[in-house]
C-alpha cells in the first residue's frame, strides 16, 4: 500500500545566468542554482505533514512542484498513485488536480480583486463543472462560506472589504469548492497577527477532522509546525536533513541543524534565558559548500562532513549521527 | 532605583483626515530607565510604531501629537523645533528599523556612513572617526572589520546589514535607542544572534531601549518589561515574567494563549473573536469591550484608566478595587 503522497529524488535546478551577450563578453559559464536536492518523502491520508526551513531552503519550491505549478528538473511526484510528471497520466491527472489545492501566504494577491467573494469561490466549482444550475452553486457557496466561519451574505462582498484573517478563510473555503482533498499551505499564517493566527490554525485543524483533509504544510514557524504537524521534515540549503514525527522532533531533535534551529527560535517559554549563541548564516545556494551543506556552521563537523552529502538514513541526514559522534 | 531615561506621559497622536481626527495613540504613558529593554507589543494597528515615531519627533503629517509630553532625561523634547530635535535623533537617540536596506544608503560604503554619523554627532577627527568606526563594527560582531568597513551594503547579509544598522544607531553613543521590529525580517538563526547582540550591547553602555516588534517570543527573551497595546491604548505594562506567564489584562491573556509554543502542546489554541477595531470604530469604554470574555456593563461606557495590580499597571475595570468588593 503506497502512501497518499509519494515525493521520490525530486529535485529542482534554476537557471540564473546572466543574458547571453554578458556571459560571452564577460566570459562566465552558465550558473545554476539547486533549490531542491534529492528530496524524499511521503504523506499518508489524513496526516498533516510540515516543511521547515529559513528563507532559501527550497521548501516553497517543494510545495509548488508537488501541486504541480512548476515541472521537477529530476524525479516524481505521484499523488494517489497519479504522477504529477508523465505525459501518459495526463487524463487521471485532470481529474484529480480538483482534489489538490493551494493556500497562499498572502490571501490578497491569490483574489481577484475586482469580484466578489462569492464568484471566486464558486470559480472552482464552474472551473470543474461540479455542480450545474445557478441556484445550487449558490448554495454550495453559503455552504462553504459557513464552513469556514464566514457569513453567507459574505458572498456579495469584495475581497477587499475583509481583514486579513477573513480572506484567509475565504482562500480556504476556494480550496474546499472542489472538495479538495489534499490542500498545500504556503506559510498560510505568516502575514496573520497573533491572534488571528490561531483562529485560522484552529479552523485547518478542524477542517482536517471533520473532512478527513492531508495538509502539506510549510513554514518558517517552528512552533506553529508543532501545533499543526503530525510529521515534520526539517530542509536546509535544498536538502532534507531530518524526516521524523512531530513528538520526536520537538522531544529528541537529532541533526545538528535541528537542535540549533530550536534552540534560536524565541519563545515564550524563554524569559530572560540565556542563550547559545548561533554561528554563521546561511550561505549562498549558488555556491553551496561541498559535501553536507551544513558543515561550516556544524560544531560536529569533521574531514568526512565537508567531503561527502550525507545520505537521509533512518529519518536523518548527518554523518555524525549515524557515526553515534553526536 | 536607576536613572529614569525616556518618561512619556499621556502621549495622544491623531491623524487629521478630512472626516476629523484619528486618534492612533490614546493616552500612553511609560517610562524607560537607564539599561532597561521595554518591550512594545500589539497586533498590527495597535499603534506601537507610531508611538516609536512620536518618541524620536518622526511624526509626519497628517499626523501630528495632539497632547502628552515625552521626556528625554528630564528634558522635554516632544515640543522642539525640528532643528532642535534633528540634534537629539541620532545623537541622544538611535534607530533601528526592520529593513536594514533602508537604513543604508546603497550608494556608501559602510565605513562612509559610520564615519560621516561619527563626524556629525562628535568632534573626532576623520582618522579618529575611522578607527572608532573600526572598533564599533568589530563590537556588533563582524568578522575582519578593518577589511569590511570598505564594503557597500549589498555585499553583507541580511543579518550583517542588520549588525551595521545597530553599529549605526550606536555611533554617537545615544541615551536610548528605539528598535522597531529590530529582528522581523531576520530568519530564525540570525534573529537570535541579533537579540543576543542587542541585549549585551544594552548592558555593557546602559543604553535604554523602546523594543517594538509582534513577536512575543522576542519580547521574552530580550525585554525587561513589556507594554501590551492595543487600539491605541496600553493594556497592561509590567515585568516580561508576569506579563507572559500570568497575564491580568483579558486581552493580554487571550494574546499569550493564541501564541503556540515549543514547550508545550496544546490541542486546540485558544482564540480571541473578531479583529482589532478601525481607528474610525474604536468602540467607547474599554476599547477591547466587544471581545472580551468577561465584559461587564461597566466596560462599555467607562474607559478604564491603568491600575496597579501586583508588580504591573492594567488598564481593565476587573481589577479595580471598588469592583472587586462586589
Amino acid at each position: 500500500m503506497s502512501a497518499y503522497v509519494e515525493v521520490t529524488d525530486l529535485r529542482r535546478r534554476f537557471d540564473v545566468s546572466k543574458p547571453w551577450l554578458n556571459r560571452v563578453i564577460e566570459r562566465e559559464p552558465r550558473k545554476f542554482l539547486t533549490a531542491v536536492d534529492r528530496v524524499d518523502f511521503a504523506i499518508e491520508k489524513g496526516e498533516t505533514f510540515a516543511i521547515v526551513g529559513e528563507s532559501g531552503s527550497g521548501k516553497s519550491t517543494v510545495a509548488r512542484m508537488v501541486v504541480g505549478l512548476l515541472p521537477p528538473s529530476a524525479g516524481e511526484v505521484t499523488i494517489t498513485g497519479v504522477s504529477m510528471t508523465d505525459p501518459r497520466q495526463a487524463a487521471a491527472r485532470r481529474r484529480l488536480r480538483a482534489r489538490i489545492q493551494m493556500i497562499f501566504q498572502d490571501p490578497y494577491a491569490s483574489m481577484n480583486p475586482r469580484w466578489r467573494v462569492g464568484k471566486i469561490i464558486a470559480e472552482p466549482i464552474r472551473a470543474f463543472a461540479l455542480i450545474q444550475g445557478e441556484g445550487a452553486i449558490r448554495a454550495r457557496v453559503s455552504e462553504l462560506l459557513g464552513l469556514v466561519g464566514l457569513h453567507a451574505d459574505d458572498a456579495r462582498k469584495y475581497p477587499h472589504e475583509f481583514s486579513g484573517g477573513q480572506r484567509q478563510r475565504v482562500a480556504i473555503a476556494r480550496a474546499l469548492a472542489s472538495q479538495a482533498e489534499f490542500l498545500v499551505g504556503d506559510e498560510p499564517t505568516s502575514a496573520l497577527d497573533v491572534s488571528v493566527q490561531a483562529q485560522i490554525l484552529n479552523l485547518m485543524r478542524d477542517l482536517q477532522d471533520r473532512l478527513g483533509l492531508t495538509y502539506l504544510f510549510i513554514s518558517h514557524n517552528l512552533a506553529v509546525v508543532r501545533h499543526m504537524a503530525t510529521r515534520v521534515g526539517v530542509m536546509y540549503l535544498g536538502r532534507l536533513v531530518e524526516v521524523t514525527t512531530a513528538k520526536d522532533l520537538f522531544a529528541a531533535p537529532r541533526h545538528p541543524y535541528t537542535r540549533m534551529l530550536l534552540d534560536a527560535v524565541p519563545d515564550l517559554a524563554h524569559v530572560g534565558r540565556a542563550r547559545v549563541p548561533v554561528s554563521g548564516e546561511i550561505p549562498n545556494p549558488i555556491d553551496p559548500p561541498p559535501g553536507c551543506t551544513f558543515h561550516p556552521r556544524c560544531p560536529l563537523a569533521n574531514d568526512r562532513c565537508r567531503a561527502e552529502v550525507p545520505a537521509l538514513l533512518d529519518g536523518v541526514a548527518c554523518h555524525a549521527v549515524q557515526e553515534g559522534r553526536a | 532605583m536607576t536613572e529614569k531615561i525616556l518618561s512619556v506621559r499621556d502621549l495622544t497622536v491623531a491623524f487629521d483626515t478630512r472626516r476629523g481626527p484619528l486618534t492612533a495613540i490614546d493616552r500612553v504613558s511609560f517610562d524607560i530607565h537607564r539599561g532597561e529593554i521595554l518591550g512594545v507589543v500589539g497586533e498590527s494597528g495597535a499603534g506601537k510604531s507610531v508611538t516609536g515615531s512620536a518618541v524620536i519627533g518622526l511624526i509626519d503629517r497628517p499626523g501630528r501629537i495632539a497632547g502628552g509630553e515625552i521626556h528625554l532625561r528630564g528634558e522635554r523634547i516632544d515640543n522642539l523645533s525640528p532643528e532642535a530635535m534633528r540634534r537629539v535623533r541620532g545623537r541622544r537617540i538611535g534607530m533601528i528599523f526592520q529593513d536594514p536596506l533602508t537604513s543604508l544608503d546603497p550608494l556608501f560604503r559602510v565605513g562612509d556612513q559610520l564615519v560621516e554619523t561619527l563626524r556629525t554627532h562628535t568632534d573626532l577627527s576623520a582618522k579618529a572617526a575611522r578607527t572608532r568606526a573600526i572598533d564599533l563594527l568589530a563590537e556588533v560582531g563582524i568578522p575582519a572589520p578593518e577589511r569590511r568597513i570598505d564594503g557597500y551594503p549589498h555585499e553583507f547579509s541580511g543579518g550583517m546589514r542588520q549588525r551595521v544598522v545597530i553599529a549605526l544607531a550606536l555611533a554617537a553613543e545615544p541615551e536610548l535607542i528605539i528598535a522597531d521590529e529590530p529582528t522581523t525580517a531576520l530568519d530564525v538563526s540570525v534573529q537570535a544572534q541579533i537579540i543576543t547582540l542587542l541585549k549585551r550591547l544594552c548592558r555593557e553602555h546602559g543604553t535604554a531601549v523602546m523594543l517594538v516588534t509582534h513577536d512575543m517570543g522576542v519580547i521574552a527573551e530580550a525585554a525587561d518589561r513589556v507594554a501590551v497595546m492595543y487600539a491605541g491604548r496600553v493594556a497592561e505594562i509590567g515585568p516580561v515574567a508576569s506579563v507572559i506567564t500570568k497575564p491580568h489584562h483579558p486581552y493580554a491573556a487571550g494574546l499569550m494563549g493564541a501564541i503556540p509554543t515549543l514547550s508545550q502542546e496544546a490541542d486546540r489554541l485558544s482564540q480571541i473573536p473578531g479583529a482589532m477595531p478601525r481607528l474610525t470604530a474604536i468602540p467607547q469604554g474599554c476599547a477591547f469591550n466587544p471581545r472580551c470574555p468577561k465584559v461587564f456593563a461597566r466596560c462599555r461606557v467607562e474607559r478604564p484608566e491603568p491600575i496597579p495590580v501586583e508588580a504591573s499597571r492594567v488598564a481593565c475595570h476587573l481589577y479595580d478595587a471598588a469592583e472587586r468588593a462586589v
